[in-house]
């Protein structure tokens, strides 16, 4: 059933595997697509990686992000004060959007990275590490930290002619976690995971 | 990489499916479910361009009251003045702050236009046949897939605002009806995106 080619994604163009030593990269001859970019220990990074994500998610979700001070009278804000703040202007749906987008799906998502790398670090097989593999990347582009820390640049400009702004400790903890899931999805070298994962359960069914 | 012949066949002539999910590839095109990740398995994303232009259509629905009503209420002092997308965007070129007026007005007012109209022109290319340069139209594609997210920015900036600014009388920031329906215009385009097959487009190119 299975063959020795490989299909392009985006123009289903009948492929040769290409074989790219880590640093290079293969592209679609047809249409230009990224096919391979294969990175060294990919596995050991991702892994080392999403566990530096879940310890700076804690403080990136309790610790104050921004404190304002507008006549006389101070607030601290964080990750979950806009999502309650939506929620008590019976906003509830972009209040949901903001809760999945900034809070829920970054936790998922370094939590499935974690599981996978782990797995195949140790090379367990586990019935789950398909649907681990799957959800990871469906949920991917809903995850939206980065576009979060520009939301934060643009409302920092509009408020700090009006208001006296202040960093708090919880903004040095997010912007470090954005640095770490940038570097996150550079690492995770999805072909080599379905190359691995299909290797395991292989071996599980004998 | 080399190429398997002068001209690059699709794997679908040649009888073969792959899996979206784990790239797979099975030399089979009726066969139900992928034997690697157990996945659903289709040739094709099924009724790719019906889903995507009932999804366009709806997000073009709510792009106009996205834009007409106020997307923010700023009050300060008691006095209470809505804000559109718009608006807000002028607010930003008066007090000088081009750089970020810019930003806001790419992501929000450009951005999902554009998606809505090179989502349109791909189904068109699609539904009509076009012979057109494909490896174009795919980059088109991706670049409408990658800045799709990046619309959300208002809707983040908004939540920050709503937040910290809340001091009763004095000074109060609360998010307005538009944002629920700017908010959609950017789930449905994502969507849309999402369910977009792009080998549609080479599909019917008689020359690669």
């Amino acid at each position: 059933m299975s063959s020795n080619f490989e299909a392009c994604p985006e123009c289903d163009a009948l492929l040769n595997p290409a074989l790219p030593i880590p640093g290079e990269k293969a592209h679609c001859p047809r249409c230009g697509y990224l096919l391979q970019r294969p990175r060294q220990q990919s596995i050991e990074r991702t892994l080392a990686l999403s566990i530096t994500g879940l310890i700076l998610i804690i403080p990136a979700n309790l610790l104050p992000m921004i404190s304002i001070k507008i006549f006389g009278s101070s607030l601290d804000g964080n990750l979950w004060s806009g999502v309650s703040a939506l929620l008590k202007e019976d906003m509830w749906a972009i209040a949901m959007l903001v809760l999945l987008s900034s809070v829920l799906l970054p936790i998922v998502n370094l939590g499935l990275a974690f599981l996978i790398s782990l797995h195949l670090f140790i090379k367990k097989p586990s019935s789950h590490l398909t649907h681990w593999m799957r959800w990871l990347q469906h949920l991917n582009e809903w995850a939206m930290l980065e576009v979060y820390g520009l939301g934060i640049i643009v409302a920092w400009v509009k408020l700090s002619s009006l208001a006296d702004l202040r960093f708090g400790l919880g903004l040095y903890a997010f912007i470090a976690l954005l640095i770490v899931n940038a570097m996150l999805t550079i690492e995770l070298d999805g072909y080599l995971f379905w190359q691995r994962i299909r290797q395991l359960s292989k071996k599980q069914n004998g | 990489m080399k190429r398997i012949t002068k001209k690059l066949t699709s794997a679908l002539d040649q009888g073969f499916t792959r899996c979206h999910d784990c790239g797979y590839l099975i030399k089979a095109v009726t066969q139900s479910s992928c034997p690697a990740c157990f996945s659903t398995l289709h040739p094709r994303m099924p009724n790719s361009v019906q889903r995507t232009t009932a999804l366009i259509l709806s997000a073009l629905c709510l792009y106009v009251p996205a834009n007409i009503f106020p997307i923010m209420t700023v009050t300060q002092l008691g006095f209470a003045e809505p804000h559109t997308i718009m608006g807000g965007i002028m607010a930003l070129i008066e007090s000088d702050m081009i750089p970020i007026a810019m930003l806001v007005l790419i992501a929000s007012i450009l951005v999902p236009l554009l998606k809505l109209l090179g989502l349109t022109l791909l189904l068109l290319c699609v539904h009509y046949r076009w012979q057109v340069n494909a490896r174009l139209f795919t980059r088109i594609y991706r670049i409408i897939c990658f800045v799709g997210r990046w619309s959300m920015l208002d809707i983040f900036m908004i939540s920050i605002l709503v937040a910290l600014v809340d001091m009763g009388g004095i000074a109060q920031i609360i998010a307005g009806s538009a944002a629920t329906a700017f908010a959609a215009v950017v789930v449905l385009t994502m969507f849309a995106a999402k369910t977009f097959d792009p080998r549609l487009i080479w599909d019917h190119q008689t020359q690669s």
